[in-house]
């Protein structure tokens, strides 16, 4: 009983200690900005259905990153040895984009590429997003590296993005990323305004031929030469452009089944949870609320413009060189941004609006998966100029 | 057949030779004689605080080497004059690292001490683990400077001289580098160098894809023809109603036909059978005892 003063002040002394560690304490206004922005993304996901498979893991890893914890505890993702840290080892050193890769290429169907080959030139003209802001960061004043890695935004491919900001800019991934699939996400707020505005009513109208089939062999021929060609320009971006073809042949062979199943189905589900709660969680308000990022989710949103401008625009230049007949609908150009299947289902709606019985998608399919190639080279290019 | 086994092995072959000639080895081979200082008097000194010559070796791969195993010599006729220690966990060179070994013929002071010294006008070489393969060597000018190192330029590089400051452990070359993206800050301020160039390439790499897979998709197409006037060939010959131009109808089929043919198809088999009974019964299910569901089962029984 002698003891029952200081017991109290014992357990009150460590009571305090213990409020002093919890959230509550450690709340400050970024956080509290953070965790309304990472439910505005989980609300988009679930109630509008913008990317849901992306924003509903991105948006609950914004919040479990900003619990204000009391640092030192291992906790946070950038507390060596917490396993948040060791869950965002994938996403730093560049592990999880080209896993992500290797599903999409399992479960991408490049016929309408083969078919019409001239649609992958859309693809390289929609990348001009990516060096248009690049050279407009550059005037902001962000360093060559800091802007190649922002400036992939434009390529409007999430793995892409964090790929490459791990190698050039790493302070500034939770942003890119977080800019990147926002944006992605946004594809059918931005790309209709700037399809209508660039198009007549003409141009809209154009029919395109069907597509011809396409055989097993030049379904299977394509990743064998769509890897050789691409990789021995830009070897850089061999984790990425190999991955995607290799996951390509595995669906297309037809005797990998399990393998093509596995790379398409759990495979990907697990690095997408991973990447998304990851990225998420890397925004902590501490690193994340900076006039940087503010930049980066402007320059990110020229990026989208400028992409889906250089696409639309080409296919007008390219038809000038077309017979009747052979012409491109323009509105398939937004589809060289690499949002796939975003950005062809763009396609889709809005040449629905001018002609009930035009369908877009299997022509717009062509570029948005050249696009994919396109970003992966881009990125390729950027890390070996930069890195 | 046999030809075309014989071709698909020997390019095979072609393949593996060209690589493994033209790749880069990320082995003992990346090993280079980067630095050496013959006559030390007043520079860099040993755990001994001796004032030793020294060789530093330039592991130049991307990837760690083990150095151990390996041999050092002075003398080309004995190539494994000195073996370097097996296992042990200072031989293991880091990427794009160094390791020094002292020159001072006393091998007792560790395993980094060699069992000869340097000299002017000797070849000292460095042997791969069987003693014959030669994976590099310099021999040592002349007119060598006093506490002066003779190294490469830049680490690994061809271009032998005199450096202006020794650098054990470190690059040969201190003078201040700007980085790959620096460098485009410089000359590229605003980057329409680089939206040029890497829009070139970009184009050029997805060109390339468009031009092989037009050619390709010539290529199968004429297969087809073939195999389409072959068919209708065989068909004439064996006395069947077909006309000329047959090959011709066959080759206009389009996704678009094959599309409504499938349809058809579905529907005429869906009209084989009988219409469904649309009316839909919703029938309670209650659960059943089950003594696998049961709980007494799952309980241990009491001790008697």
């Amino acid at each position: 009983m002698e003891h029952s003063g200081s017991f109290f002040g014992f357990v009150l002394e460590h009571l305090e200690k213990f409020l002093s560690f919890t959230a509550f304490a450690n709340l400050t206004a970024g956080h509290l900005i953070m965790i309304v922005i990472g439910l505005i993304f989980i609300y988009l996901a679930i109630a509008k259905e913008y990317e849901p498979m992306l924003l509903v893991p991105i948006g609950f890893g914004i919040l479990v990153g900003n619990i204000a914890f009391s640092p030192g505890y291992q906790i946070g993702v950038y507390e060596s040895g917490s396993v948040l840290n060791y869950l965002y080892f994938g996403v730093l050193q560049g592990v999880y984009p080209p896993l992500i890769f290797l599903g999409i290429g399992a479960m991408t169907d490049f016929s309408a590429l083969i078919s019409n080959p001239k649609l992958i030139l859309i693809g390289a003209a929609a990348q001009l997003g990516i060096f248009g802001a690049y050279a407009i960061a550059l005037a902001l004043g962000f360093s060559p590296a800091e802007s190649g890695a922002i400036a992939i935004i434009g390529g409007a491919d999430g793995p892409t993005a964090i790929f490459l900001s791990s190698k050039l800019a790493p302070d500034l991934m939770g942003a890119i990323a977080i800019s990147a699939y926002s944006y992605m996400a946004l594809v059918p707020v931005i790309q209709p305004p700037i399809m209508r505005l660039l198009t007549n009513k003409k141009e809209r109208l154009i029919r395109m031929k069907p597509p011809r089939a396409v055989s097993k062999t030049e379904k299977i021929v394509f990743p064998i030469s769509g890897l050789l060609l691409t990789t021995f320009l830009v070897p850089s971006g061999l984790p990425l452009l190999g991955m995607l073809f290799f996951g390509n042949l595995l669906k297309e062979s037809t005797v990998t089944k399990r393998l093509a199943d596995t790379a398409k189905g759990p495979l990907i589900d697990i690095v997408t949870i991973l990447i998304g709660l990851t990225v998420g969680a890397s925004t902590q308000a501490t690193t994340f609320l900076t006039p940087k990022s503010v930049g980066i989710f402007i320059l990110g949103a020229l990026s989208f413009i400028i992409a889906t401008t250089g696409g639309v625009l080409f296919v007008k230049f390219f038809n000038l060189f077309l017979k009747e007949g052979n012409k491109i609908n323009p509105l398939i150009g937004n589809s060289g941004v690499s949002a796939v299947p975003d950005s062809a289902r763009v396609s889709q709606v809005v040449g629905l609006e001018y002609d009930k019985t035009n369908y877009l998608l299997m022509h717009a399919m062509g570029p948005n998966v050249a696009g994919v190639i396109g970003s992966a080279v881009a990125a390729g290019i950027l890390l070996s100029f930069l890195a | 057949m046999r030809y075309k086994k014989l071709i698909s092995i020997a390019g095979a072959v072609l393949l593996v030779l060209s690589a493994s000639l033209t790749g880069l080895a990320q082995s003992s081979a990346d090993l280079r004689i980067n630095e050496i200082l013959v006559y030390n008097d007043s520079n860099y000194v040993d755990d001994f605080g001796k004032h030793s010559p020294w060789i530093e070796i330039f592991n130049s791969a991307y990837n760690s080497v083990d150095i151990g195993g390996l041999y050092l010599t002075d003398d080309l006729s004995n190539p494994t004059k000195y073996p370097i220690a097996k296992g042990q966990s200072m031989t293991r060179i880091p990427k794009r690292s160094y390791l020094v070994f002292w020159a001072d013929n006393q091998p007792t002071h560790g395993i980094l001490h060699l069992n000869f010294t340097l000299e002017p006008g000797k070849t000292i070489a460095l042997f791969d683990a069987n003693g014959r393969t030669l994976i590099d060597s310099l021999t040592i000018p002349l007119n060598i400077a006093r506490d002066v190192s003779y190294g490469r330029m830049d680490d690994g590089s061809e271009v032998w001289a005199n450096l202006s400051k020794t650098t054990p452990n470190s690059d040969n070359n201190t003078e201040p580098k700007a980085s790959s993206g620096d460098m485009f800050a410089q000359y590229d301020p605003t980057g329409i160098g680089m939206a040029m160039i890497a829009m070139g390439v970009v184009f050029s790499g997805l060109a390339a894809l468009f031009f092989f897979f037009k050619m390709t998709s010539r290529v199968l197409k004429l297969d087809v023809k073939k195999q389409l006037s072959a068919r209708s060939v065989s068909k004439a010959r064996a006395g069947k109603a077909e006309t000329a131009d047959s090959g011709k109808e066959g080759l206009e089929i389009t996704g678009e036909i094959n599309a409504a043919i499938a349809m058809t198809l579905h529907l005429y088999s869906s009209e084989l059978h009988d219409a469904e009974n649309t009316v839909l019964t919703i029938n309670k299910v209650s659960r059943t005892y089950s003594p696998w569901s049961s709980k007494i089962y799952g309980l241990r029984k009491l001790p008697k």
